[in-house]
């Protein structure tokens, strides 16, 4: 059922991407044709008492004579008196199921004694045709697409899914009292991004190609000209759409604004209500969170791991081993709402959020995100300025495997595993850096590297759960997956000619180790070095045969104090803060490089701050849920940081008043 | 009072400099005005007491408030089928037997000489008596003595975060 384009005239040889105009009887000829490219066409169809997108292969499966009623908290179907096939407004599903999958299988894991090996899971990947893609839903891909390909790590499987997807967007012609893309600037008109658009009027559609792609495919179409009135209706139609949704949200100067607010009693407020159910990020077009998880056989030897959506909502999303950086539903609710509209300016140069009004009508409770913001962060006259990432490191690639050459019992707990036949990069890996680990059948878990070898790495585990449980007690021999050297590294440099201050408390003297080495390495680079090294009890110290020497060989003052202990300890007992509270060293010259517990780090900084350092001068790494270890996965998050990509080591200066604050 | 081995003295004329010397070089007495320092070193004796001698006991008098100008003091509390709890430690800079200057002047915990110690002595009641003569000298030291206490006010609260067990484990279940 193909036929030529009516009346091909010369001046229209420039704009072969129309405007055209295709009866909505003909529908069918696009859907078909995408279909005979080898594509499955994925669209809008009536399931569930709600407008879903599913594969459809005939245009009779589109909501024919569909419309919607939303509000907050609420989604109705209701018939319209007319025979519109895009009548109705933004649904449930959103493209990012198709291009973000709910569940991707990542990598196979297998333990065969001692061995572990690592293989790419296969993934189906159809090409793929999204037929009513709206503005705000194509500004979501866009946005997913920084996300997932514009930083200096991507998502492979994401790209190859978005690069074999056709689109066909719509214009709105239509709104619920949801929408707010005007606000947002996504829509109601569709920007660029896809291979044809659509705008529904009366009798069919006027249609415009938008790529190469889409010029070829009009070509296939029983389009004709559209002539001047259908143009304006048109364009009519959209523009009284605008004038409908208005400007619900100011988004001038929001990104500040919000910021601002991060102790505003409205956070507790609308925690009251929200139920932290996630329905609103599962619903959003742009939310992005996920987790690994391991899908294992019974006895562990085989295990697949699965890239699946996550949520800041969900309770255990930002839960480390020694605590949960965002227990409270304020807390999720603020992580939220201020990366939506502040930090994820910061991050990817835009809102993360593009007013389609999902999160308002799916939202059990009702909470309308334009009523929060107003509450939270009313208008004023402000300017925001993206700020600029560090730069991040190379891009890893999958699980190389390593193997344990020899294990270390530091304390009852924590163990050090030498690993050897590590990949290359690893050995060129910085002090700071670290590696994320993982056994077939466990989650992978972010660990220090603790010393870099010649030819090796140390990484000094506690077992805490399951997984460190069964890492630190992998024997010589045995096989570990890693993926790495990631995130920052401690900015030795900024120390050359000057003192260096060491604070450190617990296993955080891991990550500190590899630049006690190098600063050993070089030390007459340095002025006074010192080292001051609190544990819970003198058998919870790490490395103690090797501290000894650091004093001894190197020149470097050591302290050492602990928690607690009974009568045969005769060194220092007291917080680590203790040992250099009643010092009269000057700080002012020096640079401090700070690992512990977050509190510890805290009390760390404002006692060094009383000794002269400046907070451009200290320097901390921090702990966070990781599960990608990229700033792809969104766990780690604080503030307008991935903690795995952007950190983990920040100066406090860098931190900003984020440091410490409970919550984000 | 003299325990087993512990020897004390007054500070000779002329040795006045010397230990005026050794306030400056503390953290407790190093922005006292010169003046303030001559004024506390006059009042000053020095305690030599070899390791293990017991300079407080919990709930006694403390006579003495002193200024640690080497080796280490333990401050401990005895608790009952617990043993002997060291809670903290005091060294070089440090102040011992504050609770000299503040009433009802009894000893918070035990203090015992873990390694060789050298103090500079003062005792209470005649500092007590030289601070509410002498309205500029306790203005400059109570703030000091008041600073002293509240950084082991907030050391003790960190302690009692016990931050590093929680690092160990968590009361809920972590699959890591």
């Amino acid at each position: 059922m193909k036929s030529e384009p009516a009346e091909p005239l010369a001046s229209e040889a420039t704009a072969r991407g129309g405007p055209w105009f295709l009866l909505r009887a003909n529908l069918q000829v696009l859907i078909d044709e995408l279909r005979a490219d080898g594509r499955r066409v994925i669209g809008p169809t009536v399931a569930d008492g709600a407008i879903v997108y599913d594969e459809i292969t005939s245009a009779d499966e589109l909501p024919r004579g569909w419309g919607d009623e939303q509000g907050p908290g609420s989604y109705r179907l209701r018939q319209r008196d007319d025979e519109r096939l895009f009548g109705y407004n933004a649904g449930p599903t959103s493209w990012k199921r198709f291009t973000f999958p709910a569940v991707v299988p990542l990598t196979i894991g297998r333990r065969d004694g001692r061995d572990v090996s690592f293989e790419a899971a296969a993934a189906d990947r159809p090409r793929l045709a999204f037929l009513g893609v709206r503005g705000c839903e194509l500004a979501a891909l866009g946005i997913q697409d920084k996300v997932f390909t514009g930083g200096p790590f991507a998502d492979e499987d994401y790209r190859a899914r978005r690069a074999a997807a056709f689109v066909v967007a719509v214009n709105c012609t239509t709104a619920s009292s949801t929408c707010f893309c005007t606000s947002m600037g996504t829509g109601p008109a569709v920007g660029p991004g896809h291979d044809l658009v659509l705008t529904e009027i009366d009798e069919g559609f006027v249609i415009r190609a938008g790529s190469v792609e889409g010029v070829d495919l009009l070509a296939r179409l029983p389009v004709r000209l559209a002539d001047a009135m259908e143009i304006f209706r048109a364009s009519k139609a959209v523009e009284d759409v605008a004038t409908e949704i208005g400007d619900p949200v100011a988004t001038t100067g929001l990104h500040d604004r919000l910021l601002a607010q991060f102790d505003s009693p409205e956070w507790a407020r609308v925690a009251e209500r929200c139920l932290s159910c996630t329905n609103c990020t599962m619903v959003c077009p742009t939310c992005f969170c996920s987790s690994v998880v391991q899908r294992s056989d019974l006895d562990g030897q085989v295990s697949t791991s699965e890239r699946v959506w996550d949520s800041c909502f969900t309770a255990g999303f930002a839960k480390v081993a020694g605590g949960n950086f965002r227990s409270r539903p304020r807390d999720r609710y603020r992580q939220w709402l201020t990366h939506k509209f502040a930090t994820w300016v910061d991050q990817f140069g835009s809102f993360g959020c593009v007013g389609c009004g999902r999160c308002i009508a799916w939202c059990p409770v009702g909470i309308d995100v334009r009523a929060e913001l107003q509450a939270i962060a009313p208008p004023l006259e402000l300017h925001s300025e993206p700020a600029t990432l560090p730069p991040a490191a190379a891009t890893p690639g999958d699980f190389s495997t390593a193997r344990v050459a020899a294990v270390r019992h530091e304390t009852a707990d924590v163990r050090t595993l030498v690993m050897r036949d590590v990949d290359p990069a690893f050995l060129a890996g910085r002090p700071g850096q670290f590696a994320m680990i993982a056994l077939p059948a466990y989650p992978p878990l972010p660990i220090s590297i603790s010393r870099f070898r010649e030819d090796a790495i140390e990484l000094t585990i506690r077992a805490a759960g399951p997984a460190t449980a069964a890492i630190t007690g992998l024997g010589i021999g045995d096989g570990l997956g890693l993926r790495g050297p990631l995130g920052t590294s401690w900015p030795l440099e900024q120390a050359a000619g000057r003192d260096v201050v060491f604070v450190t408390g617990g296993i955080g003297l891991a990550p500190l180790r590899p630049l006690v080495d190098a600063v050993r390495a070089q030390r007459d680079r340095f002025g006074a070095v010192r080292v001051f090294y609190g544990a819970r009890t003198p058998a919870d110290m790490l490395y103690r045969e090797e501290l000894d020497s650091w004093a001894a060989e190197d020149g470097i003052e050591l302290a050492l104090t602990v928690d607690r202990a009974d009568e045969s300890w005769n060194g220092p007992v007291g917080v680590v803060t203790h040992l250099f509270d009643r010092a009269t060293w000057d700080g002012s010259r020096a640079v401090a490089f700070v690992c512990g517990p977050e509190r510890m780090m805290q009390a760390t900084a404002d006692a060094l701050a009383a000794r002269g350092l400046t907070a451009d001068r200290v320097f901390v790494t921090l702990e966070r849920h990781m599960e990608c270890g990229i700033g792809l996965c969104g766990h780690c998050q604080m503030g307008r940081y991935f903690v795995c990509r952007d950190g983990p080591v920040f100066s406090l200066a860098e931190l900003g008043d984020v440091f410490g604050r409970e919550g984000i | 009072m003299t325990a087993s081995g512990r020897t004390e003295r007054s500070v000779e004329a002329r040795e006045i400099a010397d230990v005026v010397g050794a306030i400056d070089r503390t953290w407790f007495g190093a922005a006292f005005a010169p003046e303030t320092q001559a004024r506390l070193a006059a009042l000053a004796r020095i305690v030599e007491a070899p390791p293990g001698t017991r300079l407080l006991r919990e709930g006694e008098e403390t006579e003495d408030v002193s200024i640690v100008l080497a080796g280490r003091v333990a401050l401990r509390m005895h608790v009952p089928e617990r043993g002997v709890v060291t809670i903290l430690t005091v060294e070089e800079g440090d102040l011992l037997g504050w609770s000299a200057l503040v009433p009802p002047h009894t000893a918070t915990s035990e203090a015992t000489a873990v390694e060789h110690v050298r103090l500079l002595s003062f005792n209470g009641a005649e500092l007590r008596a030289a601070l509410r003569a002498d309205h500029a000298l306790a203005a400059s030291v109570y703030p000091r003595v008041l600073q002293a206490v509240a950084r082991r006010l907030s050391a003790t609260r960190l302690q009692l975060l016990d931050l590093f067990a929680a690092e160990r484990s968590t009361s809920e279940r972590t699959p890591w």
